[in-house]
């Protein structure tokens, strides 16, 4: 196996078992995996804008095929930056001004004819062609999405009291609500559940032999570490007595205002 | 009964996740096999594919990065086994920046797999600025959008590219994404406007948010997380990644599910009883703030 595999499989699960340290605690373990990501994550974004962005669609163009209008954008992108200097900080508003002005313009009639009129047709619809075929499952699915859709747009009518019988479809409006709210978390739990997976994953596959069963060592290692920390602490402060504690009590007694 | 749902309500977080991490672990290690169903929406994308003619132009966005990789990986690899096999023409490309490097691996890493030429059978475009700006170029000028692929060959000029101008002349676009820019830019920004099939593949939680999409047509087909992944493995016989995690998936979430039910029904048998209240339990071992330290 290359050498850099294997350091590859050493890094990522060490840093794995880092992050997942935390679920003891927070610990110095879990500080370093989470301002280590933090880092690279930032430090990768750079060097790929770098070349994807200021040299690939920006030097390249304007230097080697003579596309000078590309500086126009690349003007007004600087400009932005202009933030920072207070004296010409209203320069930015121009580049501001583009920014909204082409991103409404863009984005509104698309919105409009996607998200709104193609949604009410299609809810609309297998109910307007009901009348050509029976009654199936399809147009009582239908009939259910249209309830919903209009109990749910009673209940966020402000406008009138709910009372009556707006009070009535405003409650089945709520129950078709937290159907959806339920849907959504379970889906939430697959999606946590599958990204727990794929770190058990490596970690069981880095735990083999081929690995230097770097899993295991560094499972060992860190919980030894965890061991050697929490010992030390307790004998430098007490069990009672942890100064990040008394700062963390604090704070939460007098939230900053 | 009230002396034991107290204690359990008390219970030591740790413990939670020690049970998860149990039923994680030992399916992985000692799999069971649980069948796997098959949506309506995964196997529209799959006769999608099977659809198309050798040649056809195929445009995978792979519009995720390492967070989201357990979900969105499987099915990459998944749709791309697919359309190596079908001898269609790849195009892959991201519009998320830090999703690039692992893009390109999973693209030039299934296309080794079957023999297939760079710049011939397939190509990475890699990424482009501008997020859903890059849809609306594509569909005017591809070319203009990515002059070079990611290796630094004109476009214009590559083989597997050859008739193919914009989005109009692509046969299929899927969008493997983890939010925006991804399947609902894709529709808005491109397929209504240009005209070509789009399906998508997306991480469980923002599934829910896109059915109303896949109700009205505007996609034809919908993957849906780990489970989405592991029927379109069944589909095209992979014993992958995705279905190996199914079981693993399964038995969390029955611990899920009954410590659910449990803690429900010892909140409505014994009223008044407080849950973790910060008054008593506030440094207790497991508790918020104690793992806050």
């Amino acid at each position: 196996m290359a050498s850099s595999v294997l350091l590859g499989a050493w890094v990522a699960a060490g840093l794995t078992l880092c992050m997942f340290s935390f679920l003891y605690k927070d610990n110095p373990f879990f500080r370093f995996g989470e301002h280590l990501y933090v880092g690279i994550s930032m430090g990768y974004t750079i060097v790929r804008i770098y070349y994807d962005v200021m040299v690939k669609s920006l030097y390249t163009p304007v230097m080697q095929e003579g596309k000078w209008w590309f500086l126009i954008a690349a003007i007004l992108g600087l400009l932005v930056l202009t933030r920072f200097i207070p004296k010409i900080s209203w320069l930015s508003r121009i580049s501001f001004a583009v920014i909204v002005g082409f991103g409404s313009g863009v984005a509104i009639p698309r919105i409009i004819s996607s998200n709104i009129l193609q949604q009410v047709q299609g809810t609309l619809k297998p109910i307007l062609n009901a009348g050509q075929s029976s009654f199936g499952m399809a147009q009582f699915n239908a009939l259910l999405i249209l309830v919903g859709v209009v109990t749910v747009l009673i209940y966020f009518f402000f406008s009138i009291e709910h009372k009556g019988p707006i009070r009535v479809a405003a409650r089945i409006g709520i129950y078709f609500l937290m159907i959806n709210f339920g849907a959504g978390f379970g889906y939430t739990v697959m999606a946590r559940m599958s990204l727990l997976i794929g770190r058990f994953d490596d970690l069981i596959l880095f735990a083999s032999r081929d690995y230097g069963y770097a899993s295991l060592v560094l499972l060992g290692m860190i919980a030894f570490g965890l061991f050697m920390w929490e010992r030390s602490s307790t004998a430098s402060f007490g069990p009672d007595q942890d100064p990040r504690a008394a700062v963390s009590d604090a704070r939460d007694e007098h939230p900053p205002q | 009964m009230r002396e034991l749902a107290d204690k359990l309500l008390r219970m030591d977080r740790r413990v939670i996740f020690v049970l998860i991490a149990l039923a994680t672990l030992i399916p992985l290690l000692r799999p069971i096999g649980f069948p796997i169903r098959i949506s309506p929406e995964v196997k529209r994308i799959y006769d999608h594919i099977e659809s198309l003619p050798a040649g056809s132009v195929f445009v995978l966005s792979l519009d995720f990065d390492p967070a989201s990789k357990p979900e969105l990986y499987p099915m990459a690899v998944a749709l791309l086994n697919h359309a190596f096999k079908r001898d269609l023409r790849v195009v892959g490309l991201t519009l998320w920046v830090t999703g690039t490097g692992m893009a390109e691996k999973v693209v030039s890493g299934i296309a080794s797999e079957y023999g297939k030429r760079r710049g011939v059978d397939y190509t990475f475009l890699g990424y482009s600025p501008g997020g859903t700006n890059v849809i609306i170029n594509m569909g005017q000028d591809l070319a203009a959008t990515f002059p070079t692929d990611h290796y630094g060959v004109r476009t214009a000029d590559l083989p597997v590219m050859q008739g193919v101008t914009s989005l109009r002349q692509v046969d299929y676009v899927v969008s493997l994404a983890a939010g925006t820019p991804g399947v609902e830019s894709w529709y808005v920004y491109g397929k209504e406007k240009y005209g070509f099939e789009l399906g998508g593949g997306v991480t469980a939680v923002i599934a829910p948010g896109l059915y109303p999409f896949l109700d009205t047509g505007q996609i034809n087909g919908l993957i849906g997380g780990l489970r989405g992944a592991a029927e379109y493995e069944t589909l095209i016989g992979m014993k992958g990644k995705a279905v190996a995690g199914m079981d693993a998936q399964s038995a969390t979430h029955f611990i899920i599910i009954g410590l659910i039910l449990l803690c429900n029904l010892f909140y409505f048998l014994t009223p008044g009883t407080r849950i973790r209240s910060f008054g008593s339990a506030q440094n207790s071992p497991g508790s918020p703030r104690e793992a806050g330290r």
